[in-house]
């Protein structure tokens, strides 16, 4: 045979071949299916199966009914007690995350220092996170107590008026909010201290010798260098934030979120709109909202936290790709 | 509708059953367990109802029953609880407390508990209150719930108080002074107002008892006798008794909810209206075995006798043990075991013989009472309200946050209190 024809017919191939071609080419897709099955299985069709309970008018107890098309996302958008949720949500997660994010940033620029016994401190500071939240909102519930609470107490022995931890909106949301702090300030600052322990010593040593201060290093290096990490914790929290439940429950679990709703969250609402008022196909479109809306303010603090990073970068010279690729290989 | 729900309760309870089968080696007949092979029974009960003292005693007459019990805080988490699992058609505890607020929804859905005219609940249907009777039993007349306790009402009030006061603390000085058998909401509140006046002190706790109690009273509440139809816009009685209750807030002390026992044991209020299984929820307040406390019990009701809630026992259709579970809610719910609840906690019997049996009662607690005497008084002439679907929404939701504003002192007059419990009412009831 010529040799074109002998490149045009493959060499016959041992059924062993062949079983090495396909587990190199397949191995891998099955060792990442139990990911992908769990997923399909609990994550997937239960957020297809709720668009589809939401385009239905269905009681939790009795099953679906009629079809009404879009008409439970309306009668949502139209609940004055959505939007009471919407604002409480959005009150509470600007007054955790923020101030978290800064107090994490802070936190972990500080274990970053060559300090005694790092790993102790590293560790005490994601203790607040092993708490069961449960437990948590337990005892916070009772330090904010405003019947002979701790913090009730303080304000009394000092003639300060009485604070309304339980009853007033933005007291309550303070409450919640230093709650969701103690609890994810550590863990945010661990992710973060990792980003930061990666950044190569040599860009520090040699922004001192240029004669940077401590602040504008970490202003001018820190900061930016832990850039993809800030965005995944901004990301992580604003999810969190946004669908924030057990702490608001707890707070007070005799309503859902406040006698008066002073503090139910959009998940509070949905779940008094799922179980007290049966009313399924409402609860369905309450999620499939926040759904929407967590990805869109996922966006938007996306795009913020890139544009204040980059805009801080562009302030610093980037270290020469050389220098990088050789603390890389000494470090 | 109701098909469809029964139809996936039924393959649900398909699976579950058969997956008990492939568990226990095919071999679970439904008679009965053995002591060496017991079959466990679990029930789901809320608040203070005083049945787990029947337990053991079941336990040690049955070898072969183990009962798993779980306790929840409150009536509204029992309900939440009841409806996540018949929505999700499993979970269910074999035997559930059912609370008389969330009856007409889980008739609604009768099917998902047994029928217990199959297991011989008519042989023992004298036994209980007519009223009581029908009220566990749904429109096609399957009885799906045993009844229990029932809620007749009193006021618990702190004698010592009001006597360091120099209004009359004893039981019969206390009914007396507010009226005795006439006594009426206003009578009520002037007493307060003395005591408040007197003592610079609140008189009660909150207004939602004063509420729930005298919407018990009327002939219909917040729905008509239908059940259907609602009764709240432009109820007259209603709107004069919000009006009286914004009036009288200043003898509030404008504490919310149940346990409020700090505030209690700290002399911060004087009053509790007090359906039977209020008692067990003041006493737990104090360490078992307290007395002394200063806190005592009338016979006395402003506005009348009223029933306040009442518990039932449903056996969940998709339960293993049904014959087993069953069996269990009965006997749970027989005179004697009533009785025995009674004194551990105080509910009110629903059976005849039950009440007979705790009729010269007294509790150490509430200062040597004799609570079955004034129990037995003030359930004469009860008869429960006709309870529409969301009546416990309405109760909680709409008339709890505006009780609760104005407990607060954030709403001052009656209009704008009346107001506002319609547009809620609107909004959660439409």
């Amino acid at each position: 045979m010529s040799t074109l024809q002998a490149g045009r017919s493959a060499p016959q191939l041992t059924f062993r071949q062949k079983l090495s071609n396909f587990d190199y080419k397949a191995s891998p897709y099955f060792y990442i299916s139990p990911f992908f099955i769990m997923f399909a299985v609990l994550g997937l069709f239960p957020i297809i199966y709720t668009v589809n309970v939401s385009l239905y008018d269905w009681h939790l107890l009795k099953g679906q009914g009629d079809f009404v098309g879009l008409k439970n996302f309306e009668l949502t958008l139209n609940d004055p007690m959505f939007w009471n949720a919407f604002f409480n949500t959005f009150s509470i997660f600007l007054l955790s995350a923020v101030p978290q994010l800064i107090m994490a940033t802070i936190i972990a620029a500080v274990l970053d220092q060559a300090i005694r016994a790092s790993t102790f401190w590293r560790m005490t500071v994601l203790l607040p996170y092993i708490a069961a939240p449960v437990a948590v909102a337990v005892i916070f519930t009772q330090i904010f107590n405003q019947h002979g609470g701790p913090i009730a107490g303080a304000l009394e022995a000092l003639d300060l008026p009485e604070i309304r931890w339980g009853f007033d909106p933005f007291p309550s949301h303070l409450a919640i909010a230093t709650m969701v702090n103690w609890r994810w300030t550590g863990y945010n600052a661990l992710i973060l201290l990792a980003a930061m322990q990666a950044i190569p010593r040599d860009v520090y040593e040699s922004a001192a010798l240029d004669g940077a201060g401590r602040v504008r290093r970490f202003r001018s290096i820190t900061i930016p260098m832990i850039r993809p990490t800030m965005i995944f914790v901004v990301i992580t929290s604003t999810i969190g934030g946004l669908q924030i439940f057990t702490e608001p429950t707890l707070f007070d679990p005799a309503s859902y979120g406040g006698a008066n709703r002073q503090f139910q969250t959009i998940v509070l609402y949905l779940y008094e709109m799922a179980f007290p008022r049966r009313d399924f196909g409402r609860a369905a479109a309450t999620a499939w909202i926040l759904f929407l809306i967590v990805i869109l303010v996922g966006l938007v603090n996306y795009a913020l936290s890139r544009m204040i990073a980059t805009q801080d970068i562009k302030n610093v010279r980037p270290p020469k790709a050389s220098s990088h690729r050789a603390i890389g290989g000494s470090k | 509708m109701t098909v469809k729900l029964s139809r996936r309760t039924a393959s649900v309870a398909a699976i579950a059953g058969s997956a008990a089968l492939i568990l226990s080696g095919c071999s679970s007949t439904d008679n009965g367990g053995s002591s060496d092979k017991p079959i466990t029974l679990t029930i789901t009960t809320f608040g203070t109802m005083g049945i787990d003292v029947n337990y053991a005693a079941y336990e040690k007459e049955n070898p072969g029953i183990k009962i798993e019990a779980t306790n929840l805080a409150d009536g509204g988490a029992g309900r939440d609880d009841a409806y996540a699992k018949i929505a999700a058609g499993t979970g269910l505890s074999d035997v559930v407390a059912i609370e008389e607020g969330w009856l007409s929804t889980i008739a609604a859905v009768s099917d998902a508990f047994v029928d217990l005219r199959d297991h011989g609940i008519e042989d023992t249907k004298d036994q209980w209150l007519d009223w009581k009777y029908k009220q566990g039993t749904d429109a096609e007349g399957r009885v799906f719930g045993a009844g229990l306790d029932i809620g007749p009402q009193g006021l618990c009030f702190r004698g010592d108080l009001f006597e360091a006061a120099g209004l009359p603390g004893d039981r019969e000085g206390f009914a007396a002074a507010i009226g005795g058998e006439d006594a009426t909401w206003e009578s009520f509140f002037e007493f307060g107002q003395q005591y408040t006046a007197a003592s610079g002190k609140a008189f009660y706790h909150n207004p939602s008892f004063m509420w729930n109690s005298f919407v018990n009273q009327q002939e219909e509440g917040y729905y008509k006798k239908d059940g259907v139809t609602l009764n709240i816009e432009g109820n007259e009685a209603m709107k004069a008794q919000l009006d009286l209750i914004v009036e009288n807030a200043n003898i509030g002390a404008g504490l919310g909810g149940w346990g409020v026992g700090e505030q209690a044991k700290n002399d911060e209020f004087a009053v509790y209206v007090c359906p039977s299984w209020m008692l067990g929820v003041v006493s737990g307040y104090y360490d078992a075995g307290t007395t002394g406390t200063g806190w005592d019990f009338a016979d006395v009701l402003p506005g009348g006798a009223a029933n306040w809630g009442g518990a039932f026992l449903g056996v969940s259709e998709s339960s293993e043990h049904k014959e087993e579970a069953a069996k269990l809610a009965l006997w749970l719910a027989a005179p004697a075991q009533q009785a025995a609840a009674f004194e551990a906690a105080g509910p009110f019997p629903s059976t005849i013989e039950g009440q007979e049996l705790v009729a010269d009662s007294t509790s150490a607690f509430f200062n040597d009472a004799p609570v079955g005497q004034i129990f037995t008084n003030r359930a004469k002439g009860v008869v429960a309200q006709v309870k529409g679907e969301e009546d416990s929404v309405i109760q909680d939701n709409v008339f709890g946050p505006v009780l609760d504003r104005i407990s607060q002192g954030e709403i001052t007059d009656g209009d704008t209190a009346w107001n506002e419990a319609i547009t809620l009412l609107n909004q959660l009831v439409p």
